[in-house]
């Protein structure tokens, strides 16, 4: 796929599983999971706490590796790629948003968002001026100086979106985004995730709880006990 | 790069933490640079003495008279005479000038005071050996010398104990109840290198000295001045066959006397202020080093406060290296700054130990460089540790961190 028009990314997971070794005992997270991510598609994974819905979202970008099985991006494997490689497909291809927003802290809005582009070595300026855009794409244009803590949860999880759009990713995880919101907040975070996918076409993956933001999506999966229940 | 003011800013953000911790460097690098300082201060000084005794000098001395097979010391035998003097000032050609001398402790008084101090018998020309000076007056000359006579030249202390202010030119003092009068005031000349205030001392003629007050005939030592100081050498060798042979001593045999010229004191001096500054630095150095583990320990601290933003650098595209330079940037720039303060205090210790002590305290330029690169190398090198551990963190983990 041509990086210009930046579509929606595709991922496929082969048979994928994932062991936690914790205190010598092997804790089975994914016992064999196998789904097809369809570029531009908004898909939510339901289920409850301990189910394996986040590992699997972390799986898939890239932030943890299977214990078997593989994870083929665009029909290229990516499983196997050193920590680095893995690292310049994040900051290229894969926004992340969380459910604690995750922000660096003692540093500004405006400086969280711009800091993907860092690591990508785009120029200060050119940085400078995308990052304001996306402050602004998701209403927080005058809270570009402010530093995280400074913010109310709603605000946080909007920089963090900002952030996750940086560099124009073709796939956007969010896991559990309001969880930590209000319903009021939450349901505007919810519009903004949405409204941002549509303009941009990129593929959305939302682990959540929410019902609301389970119905609006176009595909549900439900993962239990480390396996999907039908797709 | 954009990494690096990454990780300045990191510092700014916690920037009394920062400043603690490259306190120790600071430490570190102030003592290095002062220690230095004043052991170099320390080899001037001795040089500096060494050179007031005059730089051509050779001094003759006695060997030991063994007594019952056990050596008495160097310095007590009583074979050199006025004589082995006068032979070395006129047969040894890379010997300019020589004054036998002699010396004892004796009473001293004036009309109205009294100091007890060293009486020193030297021949006519002591002065020009010496490379010394008068600071009044004149010297005794030839027939001082060969007429026994009673005058004597004084050096400034013994004037300030015994006349004050006045001036002592033609006045009478009385050294062991003999009158003698004065002629001359030595200028100062501070202490020998073995430590002796040379202005607390009388100079009378060497003939005085021997016949009146100690009623002997030899010389304590011989002091010759060789032509220039790279002809030092070969004057050594000449009165050592000169006194040889005067001596009757078998080319297999053990000589009476010594000489040593003060080159070779100089030598030594200047290797044993060398050692002491070398270990000076080293014992500096250590603090150098408590500082590094300063840093160490605060990197690590660091490193796992902040494993949940290193989580979310890596999730948002840092590379494993990306960490990795941003946190040795940090420990680098601790020390680097560390030591630029150190130094800066270092010099301006070393400029108020100079107004304040008198002692001649350089400024070691190129060592304060070294010692600033070398504590930035240390702060590298213990910030290694904890960036590596840093870079090698799983982000899913760091993420997770509480």
């Amino acid at each position: 796929m041509e990086e210009g028009d930046r579509p929606g990314l595709s991922v496929r997971l082969d048979a994928v599983t994932k062991v936690y070794a914790v205190s010598g005992q092997e804790l089975p997270a994914l016992r064999g999971i196998s789904l097809e991510i369809n570029p531009g598609e908004v898909l939510a994974l339901v289920g409850s706490s301990g189910s394996g819905k986040s590992t699997l979202l972390h799986l898939s970008g890239l932030l943890d590796r299977p214990t078997t099985g593989s994870i083929f991006y665009e029909n290229r494997r990516v499983d196997q790629l050193s920590p680095s490689e893995r690292a310049v497909l994040r900051s290229r291809r894969v926004g992340f948003v969380f459910q604690n927003f995750q922000l660096i802290p003692r540093t500004t809005a405006l400086e969280n968002v711009e800091m993907p582009l860092l690591y990508q070595g785009v120029p200060s300026r050119e940085r400078h001026e995308r990052a304001r855009m996306l402050l602004s794409s998701v209403g927080m244009s005058d809270r570009e100086r402010n530093f995280p803590s400074q913010l109310s949860g709603g605000q946080q999880q909007r920089v963090a979106i900002a952030r996750a759009l940086a560099a124009s990713p073709g796939l956007l995880l969010a896991d559990e985004p309001t969880g930590n919101l209000d319903s009021r907040s939450a349901s505007s975070i919810l519009d903004l995730l949405l409204t941002l996918k549509e303009r941009s076409g990129m593929t959305l993956v939302l682990v959540t709880h929410d019902q609301e933001l389970a119905r609006v999506a176009k595909r549900l999966v439900r993962v239990r006990d480390g396996l999907l229940e039908g797709s | 790069m954009v990494l690096i003011t990454l990780g300045l800013r990191a510092l700014l953000r916690n920037p009394f933490r920062s400043l603690l911790t490259s306190l120790g460097i600071v430490i570190g690098v102030l003592s290095v640079i002062v220690l230095v300082s004043i052991g170099l201060g320390a080899k001037l000084l001795v040089l500096r003495s060494i050179q007031n005794l005059g730089p051509n000098l050779l001094v003759v001395i006695p060997g030991s008279v063994t007594d019952s097979g056990a050596q008495v010391g160097g310095g007590t035998d009583t074979t050199m005479t006025s004589e082995d003097a006068r032979a070395v000032r006129t047969d040894c050609p890379d010997v300019w000038n020589a004054s036998g001398a002699l010396r004892t402790a004796a009473q001293i008084q004036s009309s109205h005071a009294n100091w007890s101090t060293v009486v020193l018998g030297a021949e006519p020309n002591y002065l020009p050996v010496r490379d010394w000076h008068l600071a009044r007056g004149g010297f005794f000359g030839k027939e001082e010398e060969e007429g026994a006579a009673r005058v004597a030249v004084l050096g400034r202390l013994v004037v300030l104990r015994l006349f004050g202010l006045e001036n002592p030119i033609g006045q009478y003092i009385q050294i062991n109840h003999s009158p003698f009068r004065v002629i001359g005031v030595l200028s100062s000349k501070g202490q020998s290198p073995m430590g002796m205030n040379q202005d607390d001392m009388v100079v009378i003629p060497l003939s005085t000295l021997q016949s009146q007050i100690m009623g002997v005939t030899y010389v304590g030592v011989i002091l010759a001045a060789a032509i220039s100081p790279d002809r030092v050498d070969d004057a050594k060798r000449e009165i050592r066959e000169l006194l040889l042979l005067r001596h009757h001593i078998p080319p297999d045999g053990r000589p009476d006397f010594d000489i040593q010229a003060l080159s070779d004191i100089a030598h030594t001096a200047n290797r044993l202020s060398l050692i002491l500054t070398v270990l000076l630095a080293l014992i500096a150095s250590i603090s150098l080093i408590v500082g590094g583990i300063g840093i160490l320990n605060i990197m690590m601290v660091s490193v796992r406060e902040r494993t949940r933003e290193i989580g979310i650098r890596m999730a948002i595209g840092a590379r494993p290296r990306d960490i990795l330079v941003q946190f040795l940037t940090e420990s680098a720039a601790l020390s680097f700054i560390g030591g630029l303060g150190g130094g800066l205090l270092g010099i301006l210790s070393i400029v108020a130990i100079r107004s304040m002590l008198d002692w001649p305290a350089p400024i070691p330029w190129e060592g304060t460089a070294v010692t600033v690169f070398g504590a930035t190398v240390l702060g590298v090198l213990f910030g290694l540790y904890p960036a590596w551990r840093a870079s090698r963190l799983d982000p899913m983990d760091a993420l997770r961190y509480e």
